[in-house]
């Protein structure tokens, strides 16, 4: 089974709240100082990618859209066991919407060729859309699975574990098919090992422009029908009320008393 | 006359409280565009009591899809059924409940199918000139932005308890429309082979409906740790939530997870007990309208976030903190 997984670089979600700063021009996070991330959900993606090949065979390919720097988020892929990684960059993939991402990411899929999994994280960790997967499921003709969080058997049709308010459910789906990854408590992502940070370093990881994909962007620059028109980050002037008291007991009992004084028990 | 469409789904016993919600957000929205009916697609089997009952709470008209097989929804299938009804009415605007199903299947999909701008999560809006701007959280909270969607027709999903349901009033007047389709016709190629439940039956309130929610973090040290907090839940009718350290190391289920990666949360009241504040927890619980943090460290970033802070170690407040709420609560 041949497992494509779509990732996205983001800057570090765990910024406080104090540091994080956004351009009112451009409307996206400043990058600073900040360390850069797979996004949480997409590295959730890679894991139950390695998993799945760890259980029924097959290799990973990993990629993604983004500058040079976005190699880290492929070598980091590549060190928790993804077999394969490509870059797509161009200067024309910037700014563009979800639909744009969705055919620049189909026109990779289908410039790689054969493939039976692509999997996408349920939502980046930055806007947290949540579009390019379906959006891409769409772009390849090919059936969507959503939220699912596993694969539980690849032979033929593959079944999918879905998380659900009470349980879960498998889905069965043919192949090829999309399926987008929310987390459980069977796919919390892998530290790499040192040894799979050295073997990473050596896997080439060809970069594909516009032109490689043949896609021509001028139509989703023009047609782009998702925008910021503003971004700003609200105040918030929360002064936390300390409760007093001499011993645990008393602040327990302060605590009590304030809550129902503000009557909120 | 154009109009505003909220799809909705119910079974024959209820109507979810999101779809409530996604009614009164359609009024709202036309309302303010002025001269637009608010409609809603209804979806479910024996469900003709609910279509009236969207009426009374706030639809002009109901397009009703009932059929036995939507007793169990499949996404697919929910999908045709969207398209087929949306290229019928052509409204201008369609919006969903961001669910699992609606926000994170049908939404998508009818907009790619459409070629509809599309908004997800939006906890508001803002119309000027007929135009809409979407409002939305973005970088898990620490930012808001308005979005525009250009398009034909526009989509958007309006996150849980964003907007209040209208309450019902049973004079207003308005048609239910039964569409003419077989949901059998759309055959899904994704389909649910088995469902199973693991979960106890759970007493209390779930984290979507609970008016206060006791979570813990990686302080509690342990699942036995967290007994505590269901004792506390229990004299308080409240639910059980966990941050992600507290999920990830099986403390609490993936389900109860609060955060940015979990369930989003605005409840009446919040008790934080050792949880540091990380960002990705807050983006779960910064809604909640009053939070209460306790946590031995007076350095832990919660003690900015919350409203009201104790500084001590969980095993010393929280035994004595049930007794005191177990008192409250006998004598009245």
């Amino acid at each position: 089974m041949h497992i494509v997984v779509c990732i996205k670089q983001i800057i570090d979600p765990e910024v406080p709240f104090h540091l994080f700063r956004i351009d009112p021009v451009t409307k996206t996070q400043i990058r600073g100082s900040h360390p850069l991330v797979i996004s949480l959900y997409d590295e959730v993606a890679v894991e139950v990618a390695i998993q799945a090949k760890e259980k029924f065979g097959g290799r990973v390919t990993v990629i993604t859209i983004g500058t040079k720097e976005a190699v880290q988020a492929l070598h980091q892929a590549l060190a928790m066991g993804a077999d394969a990684a490509v870059l797509l960059s161009d200067p024309a993939f910037e700014g563009v919407d979800s639909f744009g991402k969705a055919r620049i990411l189909a026109a990779a899929l289908r410039k790689i060729g054969s493939f039976d999994l692509v999997l996408c994280g349920r939502q980046a960790g930055d806007v947290e859309m949540g579009l390019v997967g379906p959006f891409l499921a769409e772009e390849l003709g090919i059936p969507c699975a959503t939220l699912v969080s596993n694969v539980v058997s690849g032979n033929g049709k593959i079944r999918l574990k879905r998380p659900t308010e009470t349980g879960y459910e498998v889905l069965e789906a043919p192949l090829p098919c999309l399926a987008t990854i929310t987390n459980d408590e069977t796919n919390v992502p892998r530290y790499a090992s040192v040894k799979g940070i050295r073997a990473a370093m050596r896997v080439p990881i060809p970069t594909w422009s516009a032109a490689d994909l043949g896609l021509d962007l001028a139509r989703s620059q023009e047609e782009r029908r998702i925008e910021i028109d503003e971004m700003w980050i609200p105040q918030r002037e929360i002064r936390c009320e300390l409760i007093s008291g001499e011993s645990a007991e008393e602040r327990a009992r302060n605590l009590a008393l304030r809550l129902r004084e503000l009557g909120l028990i | 006359m154009t109009s505003v469409l909220a799809f909705c789904t119910a079974t024959v016993t209820s109507i979810p409280r999101s779809a409530l919600e996604v009614v009164a957000a359609a009024r709202s929205l036309a309302q303010q565009l002025g001269g637009v009916s608010a409609q809603a697609l209804l979806l479910g089997a024996r469900v003709e009591q609910q279509a009236y009952a969207l009426i009374q709470h706030g639809a002009d008209e109901v397009f009703l899809v009932d059929h036995p097989s939507l007793a169990s929804l499949e996404d697919e299938v929910a999908l045709g059924v969207a398209e087929y009804v949306v290229r019928q009415m052509t409204p201008q605007v369609v919006l969903f409940p961001h669910d699992d199903l609606a926000g994170g299947h049908v939404a998508p999909r009818l907009a790619y199918r459409l070629k509809a701008g599309i908004v997800t999560d939006c906890t508001g809006f803002a119309v000027q000139d007929h135009e809409i701007r979407w409002l939305r959280p973005v970088y898990g909270g620490k930012a808001m932005a308005y979005f525009r969607a250009q398009g034909p027709i526009q989509v958007a999903t309006v996150r849980s308890r964003a907007f209040e349901p209208l309450p019902a009033d049973p004079s207003r007047r308005g048609e239910v429309r039964p569409v003419d389709i077989n949901p059998e016709t759309f055959l899904p190629t994704v389909r649910a082979v088995e469902r199973v439940e693991t979960a106890e039956v759970e007493e209390g309130p779930s984290l979507d409906r609970a008016e206060i929610i006791v979570s813990g973090g990686r302080g509690m040290g342990s699942a036995e740790g967290f007994q505590v907090l269901h004792d506390l839940a229990r004299v308080l009718g409240a639910a059980v939530g966990g941050s992600r350290p507290a999920a990830d190391m099986g403390w609490v289920p993936h389900s109860h997870l609060v955060g940015q990666t979990g369930k989003i949360v605005a409840p009446k009241l919040y008790i934080a007990v050792g949880i540091s504040g990380a960002t990705q927890h807050m983006a779960g619980a910064g809604s909640s309208k009053t939070i209460v943090a306790i946590n031995k460290d007076p350095d832990a970033p919660i003690f900015k976030l919350a409203h009201i802070g104790v500084v001590s170690e969980w095993e010393k407040v929280i035994p004595p903190l049930i007794q005191i709420f177990r008192e409250m609560r006998s004598q009245g």
